[in-house]
Formats: C-alpha cells, sequence, structure tokens
C-alpha cells in the first residue's frame, strides 16, 4: 500500500473511524478535546478534501440546522480503503515501535 | 448532544444578539463556490456559536474573520466566469458597442477624434503643469530649505533682495540651534582652460554642506566628504564627459579662470553628479568650494556688502517663525539700532523659489484649467452625439426592456459603450502626443517628457483617464436613454433624442469655453504686441552692443587698455555714429542699489538703482536729454561729482528741474547736472525704476559692455571685420554680441510661450467644438429633412431653410458669447493686472473674437445645411 497521509490527516482520517458519521465543527471540536490543541476549520476542509480525493472518506449533505445560518453540513464517513490505511499505518507503526531500543531513552 | 447545545445556542444569542461579523459573511459568501458553501459558512457560524460559548464574543468573532480569510484559497473560489459580474452580457455590450462604432462611421470619427484630441492636449498640457509644479520637487529636504533674505524698509516702500554676506551661514549656525545646516551659493562664470582655449563655463562656488542640504546624487565621490580637500571641484556628468571624455573623472585636474577673481586656479576633481531632473532651480555644472578663492580670508567677516543666497536647512518646518522673531536682534548686534528699523532679515520657503525668480506656477494651473476645459468639450461632443442618435437605437433599447433588462443593466450598457470609445481615444491621444513631443519641445522651448513617469504610472494616469472620460461622457447617455418607456422606445415616439434643452445647455457650455479661450488668447497676443512695438524710450533698431570687460582678461591693466584700443578703432570706422561703454544696458540693467538722499532732506535715504556710464551713452541709444545737460565729454576725465537722473528719479526726489538739485551718498554731495527722458531698461511688465546714472571714463574697470549706434547696411561684413578684431584682443570671453531689437524682444520669452500654449489649445478647443457641432448638424438636418421637403413643396426658399437651420446655432452663439464675457472680463483683468504698462480690455477684441467663431460656425454648418436646403424635396417626401 502506497499511501502519502500527513500526520493532521491521519488525526482526522482517525476521528472519522471513531465517529462514523460526521462533520466540519464536529472534528475540530473532537480534536480540540482530545489532543487539547485548537485547530482552524479551514484546515480541517483542505484535509479533508485532500482525503476524499484519495478515497479515503465519502460525503453527502445532510440536513440544514438553525445555529447554521440554514446552511446544510456535509457528513463525511470514512471509506473502507480508509480503515486500511489507518490499520495499515498503525501497523507498521507498531512494528516499527518495537525495534526501539527503549533503554536509549530511559534516563534522557 | 445536538439538542442541549442547540438549547444553549437559542438562549445565547437571544440574549446578547451576537453575530458572525456580517461582512467576512458576505465576502465569503461572495466568493466561495456555490458547492462549497453549505459546508464552509455552515461550519464557520455553526464554529462561532461554539466559540461564542467557549471563549466570548471577541474572540469568536476574531475567529470568524480569520477563518473566513484563510477559507478564501482558490480551491474554494467561483471561477470568474461564475463571479455574479455577468461576464457574457458584457462580451454582447462590448460587441453591440463595436458595431455601434462602425455602423455610425462620421459620428464615431467625431467621438473618438474629439477626444483623442481632447485627451492629447489633456496629456500634453499635464506633462508641462507637472513640471512646473513639481519644480525642486526631488530635493528630499524642500519643505525644511529656505533661503535667507533681506528686506530694506525704505520711504518709498519695503524692497526686498536675496543677496546677503558671507559670514551669515556662520553666525547662523553658531547662534541658531534650529539651524540644523547652512550653505552659500555664489553663481558665476568662469572659463575653463583647455589647450590654451578658454571655454566659457557656469560656476557655482559653495559649501560642502550644499551636498547634504539638496538631494543631489553622486555618481561618482565620496557622499560624506564629497570636497576632498579646498582644491576640489565637483563636475555635472555633461561636463565629465566634456572634458574627460568618461564619466569617473575623479583625480582628473582642471585648470579655471575665474574673472570674477582675476586669478587661474587648478583644481581636481572630487566627484561627478548624478543626472538631476530638468525641473531644478539649480542647475549646477562646475562646483567648487567658496572657501577657495584666494580673496576669500580677506572677505571670511566682511558684513558690508552682500552678493550671494544663504540656505539653510530647518530643525522642522514650523521652525522659521522662531527665527524671523530673533533676526531683529541679530541686526542690532551686528549693525545697531537704526539698522534694525529699517531692514528685515526674512526667510523664504524654498517651495516659493520658483515663483519668486523663475515664473509663476499659477500660470500651470491655469493651462491645467485649459486642459479639462478641451477634455469637457470633447466629453460633450460625446453626450450630445450619443442622446442625439437616441430615436435611431430606440428599438433596440425598446427590446432590450421588452426581454427584461433593467435600468441599472442599460446605464451598464451605454457606460461600457462610452468606455470603449474612451479608452480608443485615449490610446490615439497617446500616440499623438508621443508623435507631438519633440515638435511641442521644439517650438516652445520646452523639454517635456513621459519620462519622468514610470510605465506603471503612465498605465494607471491612463486608466483613470479613460474611466473618468468614460463616466463623464457616457453617464448623461446612460441616464437618459435607459429612462425611456419600453413602449415609447418601441414606438419611437420620442422623435427628437429628447431632452433638447439639456443639450442646448451643454452646446452653450462648450462655447462658452472656446470663446473663453479665444478671447484670452486674443488679448495676450495684443499685451505683448504692445509690449514689444512700444516705442522703449530707447533706439532699439540701429545699436548693437558688445560684451567687453576688463574682468574677461587674464591681466586687468593690460584689458583696459587693450578695451579702449578696441573701442577707439570702432570710432574711426566710417559706418559708427557712435561708440560708448557703459557698466550696464537697457534689457541688461543694474541691479545695483545705494542708499541716497536728496541734500537738506534728514529723513530716512532712498535705496536707488546706481550705474555707470561714458560720456557718449545717450547718444548711443538715443536716449533725451530733458533737463539741464549731458556730461562732459570723456577727455574731461571721470566726472565724479556729477549725476544724471532718469525722470522716475526725479520725481522721487521731488526735485523741481530748473533749480541746482545735489543729491547726498553717505556724506558726498553730488551735482545732478542733467535729467533724461524715462526709457524702459527692463520688461514692460515693471515700471520704470528710479536709476542715477553716474559717469566714469573707458579707462575706469566698472565698465562692461562696448554700445555701438552704426548704420545697419551689411552687417554680416561689419560684424565679421569687429570679430576679427575682437579675437585679436587676447580676452579669454568669446565674441559675444546682441542687437538691441532681439534683446527686447527676449526680455518677453515666457509670455510668448505662454501666448503659444494658450493659443494652440485654443484652437484645438474651437476645432473640437466645431467637430461636435458639425455631427449635431448632421444630425439635425437628417432629423428635419421631411419637414425642409414639405417647406419647399410650399414654396420656401433656400434662404429661408437656411435661416431656419441657423437661427438655432445663432442663438447658441450669441448666448455663449454673453456667458464668457464677463470671465474674461474677470481673469484678464486679472492677469494683465501683473503688467505696469497695459492694454485696455477692448470691445474690439470680443467684436473679433465673436466674428470669428461665427465664421467658423457657418462654416462648419453652411455646407451640410445648404445641401440640405438645395436637394430635390421629392427624395426625401417618397419615403412613406
Amino acid at each position: 500500500m502506497n499511501l502519502q497521509l500527513g500526520v493532521l490527516e491521519e488525526m482526522i482520517l482517525i476521528i472519522l473511524l471513531m465517529k462514523d458519521e460526521t462533520y466540519g465543527v464536529d472534528i475540530a471540536k473532537e480534536y480540540e478535546s482530545q489532543l487539547n490543541q485548537s485547530i482552524s476549520l479551514p484546515a480541517i476542509h483542505v484535509v479533508l478534501k485532500r482525503l476524499e480525493k484519495k478515497d479515503l472518506v465519502t460525503s453527502k449533505m445532510g440536513e440544514p440546522t438553525a445555529e447554521r445560518g440554514g446552511r446544510r453540513k456535509r457528513i463525511y464517513q470514512a471509506t473502507n480503503k480508509g480503515y486500511e490505511a489507518a490499520k495499515y499505518l498503525q501497523h507498521k507503526r507498531s512494528e516499527m515501535w518495537k525495534v526501539i531500543p527503549a533503554m536509549n531513552f530511559v534516563f534522557q | 448532544m445536538e439538542g442541549d447545545s442547540c438549547n444553549e445556542f437559542c438562549i445565547s444569542v437571544n440574549s446578547k444578539q451576537y453575530h458572525p461579523p456580517a461582512w467576512a459573511d458576505r465576502l465569503l459568501n461572495y466568493f466561495c463556490r456555490q458547492d462549497y458553501a453549505d459546508e464552509i459558512l455552515g461550519d464557520l457560524h455553526e464554529a462561532f456559536y461554539w466559540r461564542l460559548k467557549e471563549k466570548g464574543p471577541t474572540k469568536a468573532k476574531a475567529r470568524f474573520t480569520w477563518e473566513v480569510i484563510k477559507s478564501l484559497r482558490p480551491k474554494n473560489l467561483k471561477s470568474f466566469y461564475h463571479l455574479s459580474l455577468n461576464t457574457m452580457i458584457f462580451r454582447n455590450y462590448i460587441k453591440i458597442a463595436f458595431r455601434t462604432l462602425l455602423k455610425r462611421k462620421s459620428t464615431s470619427f467625431i467621438n473618438i477624434f474629439g477626444l483623442s484630441i481632447g485627451a492629447a492636449a489633456f496629456v500634453l498640457i499635464f506633462l508641462y503643469a507637472y513640471q512646473i509644479i513639481s519644480f525642486d520637487d526631488h530635493h528630499q529636504n524642500k519643505e525644511r530649505i529656505f533661503l535667507a533674505y533681506k528686506e530694506r524698509i525704505t520711504p518709498d516702500g519695503i524692497q526686498p533682495t536675496y543677496d546677503t554676506w558671507i559670514p551669515m551661514k556662520d553666525r547662523f549656525l553658531s547662534d541658531y540651534s534650529q539651524v540644523k545646516e547652512a550653505a552659500r551659493i555664489y553663481e558665476t562664470d568662469s572659463r575653463v582652460i583647455k589647450n590654451n582655449q578658454y571655454i566659457e563655463e557656469d560656476m557655482m562656488y559653495t559649501d560642502e554642506s550644499f551636498f547634504d542640504i539638496f538631494s543631489f546624487s553622486l555618481l561618482h565621490g565620496n557622499e560624506k566628504r564629497v570636497f576632498a580637500d579646498m582644491q576640489s571641484v565637483v563636475l555635472s556628468s555633461e561636463m565629465a564627459m566634456k572634458y574627460f571624455q568618461k564619466e569617473n573623472a575623479i583625480g582628473e585636474i582642471m585648470e579655471i579662470f575665474l574673472p570674477d577673481e582675476d586669478t587661474i586656479l587648478l583644481y581636481q576633481v572630487s566627484a561627478v553628479l548624478d543626472k538631476y531632473p530638468v525641473n531644478n532651480s539649480y542647475q549646477p555644472s562646475l562646483i567648487i568650494p567658496m572657501e577657495s578663492i584666494p580673496v576669500y580670508p580677506e572677505i571670511a567677516n566682511n558684513w558690508s556688502s552682500s552678493f550671494l543666497e544663504t540656505y539653510v536647512l530647518l530643525d522642522r518646518k514650523e521652525s522659521w517663525m522662531d527665527l524671523e522673531a530673533a533676526f531683529p536682534d541679530l541686526i542690532e548686534t551686528l549693525w545697531g539700532s537704526e539698522v534694525r528699523d529699517n531692514t528685515n532679515f526674512k526667510l523664504l520657503p524654498f517651495d516659493a523659489y520658483y515663483d519668486t525668480f523663475l515664473g509663476n506656477k499659477n500660470d500651470a494651473y491655469t493651462l491645467l484649467f485649459i486642459g479639462f476645459g478641451i477634455l469637457l468639450i470633447a466629453a460633450i461632443n460625446f453626450m450630445n452625439l450619443s442622446t442625439a442618435q437616441a430615436s435611431q437605437r430606440m428599438k433596440e433599447i425598446g427590446l432590450r426592456k421588452v426581454l427584461g433588462a433593467i435600468r441599472g443593466q442599460l446605464r451598464t450598457q451605454f457606460i461600457t459603450e462610452a468606455f470603449v470609445t474612451s479608452l480608443f481615444a485615449i490610446v490615439l491621444g497617446l500616440i499623438l502626443v508621443f508623435f507631438i513631443i519633440p515638435y511641442f519641445n521644439d517650438f516652445f522651448d520646452v523639454s517635456i517628457s513621459f519620462g519622468m513617469f514610470s510605465l506603471l504610472q503612465i498605465i494607471a494616469f491612463c486608466a483613470i483617464l479613460a474611466i473618468a472620460l468614460g463616466i463623464l461622457s457616457g453617464s448623461y447617455p446612460a441616464v437618459y436613454l435607459s429612462s425611456m418607456k419600453s413602449i415609447d422606445a418601441l414606438q419611437q415616439k420620442m422623435g427628437f433624442g429628447g431632452s433638447v434643452n439639456f443639450r442646448n445647455i451643454l452646446v452653450v457650455l462648450q462655447f462658452s469655453i472656446a470663446l473663453f479661450l479665444i478671447t484670452s488668447a486674443i488679448l495676450i497676443r495684443n499685451q505683448i504686441s504692445f509690449m514689444t512695438n512700444k516705442n522703449m524710450g530707447f533706439d532699439t533698431e540701429s545699436t548693437i552692443t558688445f560684451v567687453a570687460s576688463a574682468a574677461d582678461f587674464t591681466d586687468r591693466e593690460q584689458g583696459i587698455v587693450r578695451l579702449n584700443t578696441f573701442k577707439e578703432e570702432l570710432k574711426n570706422k566710417s559706418y559708427m555714429t557712435e561708440v560708448a561703454m557703459s557698466r550696464a544696458v537697457p534689457t541688461n540693467w543694474t541691479r545695483s542699489f545705494t542708499f541716497v538722499r536728496p541734500d537738506g532732506w534728514n529723513g530716512d535715504p532712498l535705496r536707488m538703482r546706481y550705474t555707470y556710464v561714458d560720456a557718449n551713452f545717450f547718444n548711443a541709444y538715443s536716449i533725451n536729454l530733458k533737463y539741464g545737460n549731458h556730461f562732459l565729454p570723456d577727455s574731461e576725465g571721470n566726472q565724479r561729482e556729477s549725476v544724471i537722473l532718469n525722470e522716475a528719479a526725479m520725481k522721487a526726489f521731488e526735485f523741481d528741474p530748473n533749480e541746482q538739485n545735489v543729491i547726498k551718498i553717505g556724506d558726498r554731495r553730488i551735482n545732478v547736472v542733467g535729467v533724461v527722458e524715462d526709457f524702459n531698461f527692463e520688461s514692460l511688465q515693471i515700471e520704470i525704476a528710479p536709476t542715477l546714472i553716474f559717469h566714469r571714463t573707458g579707462e575706469h574697470p566698472v565698465h562692461r559692455f562696448i554700445s555701438c549706434k552704426m548704420n545697419m547696411t551689411n552687417l554680416p561684413e561689419k560684424i565679421e571685420e569687429i570679430e576679427d578684431k575682437w579675437n585679436e584682443l587676447g580676452s579669454t570671453n568669446d565674441f559675444t554680441y546682441y542687437f538691441m531689437s532681439e534683446q527686447v524682444q527676449r526680455l518677453y520669452e515666457a509670455e510668448k510661450r505662454y501666448l503659444g500654449l494658450v493659443t494652440m489649445f485654443s484652437a484645438l478647443a474651437i476645432v473640437v467644438a466645431c467637430l461636435g457641432l458639425y455631427g449635431l448638424t448632421l444630425f439635425i438636418i437628417e432629423k428635419r429633412r421631411k419637414e425642409i421637403s414639405i417647406r419647399k413643396v410650399l414654396g420656401a426658399e433656400i434662404s429661408g431653410i437656411l435661416q431656419l437651420i441657423f437661427r438655432d446655432f445663432t442663438k447658441w452663439v450669441v448666448i455663449s458669447f454673453i456667458l464668457s464675457v464677463p470671465f474674461v472680463l474677470f481673469f484678464m483683468t486679472d492677469w494683465l493686472e501683473g503688467y505696469h504698462y497695459r492694454i485696455p480690455i477692448s470691445w474690439i477684441t470680443f467684436a473679433i473674437t465673436l466674428a470669428l467663431v461665427f465664421l467658423l460656425v457657418i462654416m462648419t454648418v453652411g455646407y451640410q445645411s445648404l445641401r440640405a436646403a438645395s436637394s430635390n424635396p421629392v427624395n426625401h417626401l417618397k419615403d412613406e
């Protein structure tokens, strides 16, 4: 599997996997609560568009709500390919972690 | 969870009424791709209310704005095509605009040609006026530069003089903390010695601080030490090329003869100036340190003779008031309380230098107004022709309206058409200007160019001009044409292009401007021809003047002897009537002043000009003696105890010419031997100044000119003969001669240039106005064809029909004329007031203008009207 996935892309993909169905603001809220770090919506939108282009997520339009000024949500859902990609990355990462000799860093 | 947040959201919004910043919302809404808008805008809104709750309104708003700006990335934006400026309809407008232009070639030609002449004239005027208005602007410290000068308070008024003393600079620097820099400037002439030849060049003596006060950048040399030492000379790049054939002339040696100092000195080039703009008051070519002149140590502390200009650079602009308030005390310490009472020190802002010494910036502004006038006339042509044509486009307008075009769209369409036309016109105008500039510079002896602007500035200027012209000329037709009712438009009810009155007003406005310009040009011409033809009070026709100063000889004593031999030789020529030597000549009169009292007068002395002549001077110029006697012949020696006055001086002294009068300069008593009739030794702009004329024989070194009254036939041969004689003398000055008649003409060069400009642009104005009139005539005749034909069928004469057509035009011209008269009277009275000897504004001028314009109008309208009046009525009646 040959995938270029940035850190933010991976993070948002994981949030999508956690949530099943979600949209921009919800992702921002989740990101902030999980990582205790703020993120801007345009950054999320860019990442979502990129993920969608890579077929890792799909989207559909939701219903309009009042607090959105009567605008509809675009609801994102991770695809199987997305799940595979995230899992593959996680797997690879775990394998690599095992190789790290823990002693080297204990006393630093 | 969503339900909860909605409840809280509703409360917080309802109770505090916070909303995202509307402008940011709208901005994003306008530019954002439609398919992304819901997601992006919706998310941003939702996030706003979420943050409002968490972080408060200020942060939420800032965050919202920031996110809107970050969302404006290219991928999120609409394509240009989808922005709601609808390009498709614009393409249609432009297509229709071109079609209309091509369809009505004569009107299009009149429009575009008229507008392009207007634009060309405006651009030319702008370039010229800008050069004058921005005079000296390239000096960065301009605001803080002041010229120190003095005023003498005398019984006959306050006389400013701009020369100051050598030590004044140091005194200012030591006494006043507001003075940051000070520099003295003395401009004179010098001879650069090259291969044993003496070449005359302008020379400036100054201080090193000159380069700190004024912004002259160096091509070569050290900015910090422009004069490396006291034997340094700074050259302009032209001088470096001229004498050393290279720009980097640093270290080269120059041998310079300074006639004023009577010495030859060696200088080493220490810096070369970069090219400086032409609109610069100071155009230095050779600059040497003032301290380098040999006589400097002797005069360094001389507070008695003033001859140079002192400039100061102040810490800030406003300090000049403090300084002027402090000056009286300085005067008192220098010369005592009596001088304090009759002398002021003043500071002249460098901004005012141009107006004080070189010309008048108001002339430039006047020309700019003329430029606007011509532009307005051309724009009015466009307005009139577009509205007049309206009827021919009514079907189009009606159809567009029926198909749903709203007024705004129609307006946009007509403005677009005007814009297309004006863009064409301006491009054409610029091309015209480009070709005209060399001739313009040559003819008016000016040096304008596009060079002072960058390409970007020129493009921006043209764009602004095109838009302004488009709006100016397109707005009325747009408003007028779009306001028609669609049903009327389709039925073509408004037969004669609607609002005739407004159009007539515009025509009247055009002709008022043109008439105003023409009358003014004629008046200026009359004033100038009055000044050049008026009897100056001396003989201008048979006198030649040679520049002949003993100072121009490297050995002054020798020089005097040789000049006198030269004079004797001239006298012996059979064609010479009179040969005279003098310090000054008319048109190049003295600017030296002395304080003088009539004998027995104890009041303040008068400050009066004085000069020296020999006994033959008045005869050489045929200046008549009014009272008393001439000086005795030169053989009697210098008559130091005698003076001859001009009439103005006699009046100033209130002398009775029948008595023996005496004047006193200090304690010296001088007898008035005679009074000559007033003669105009300067431009007639200025009243004849009282002058004391003293006697010195040719053996005295004061003289600078030899004037010859002679038989002017076969002149070239005679001049050649005299030139050969001159070249034997060994003066460092080239043979230089003037004809008095030419010198008199030269006094009015500035006025003549102004006249030339005003005449040229008035002519353009009337041509453009007539062009418009021609177009309008074509149209009116077209509209009234049927009426004319019916009248003819019913038996009207050609003359009757012509009368019918001409009646309107006559009315317009007469109204325009009446309107223009008060403006001419007001502005020209003001202009003429600047001239002491001036013409009255006579009604004949107005009559001539009126006749001229009538003639032009008849010529413009005549041919087409005559053709219409004499055509066969049948041709125009059968089309229904």
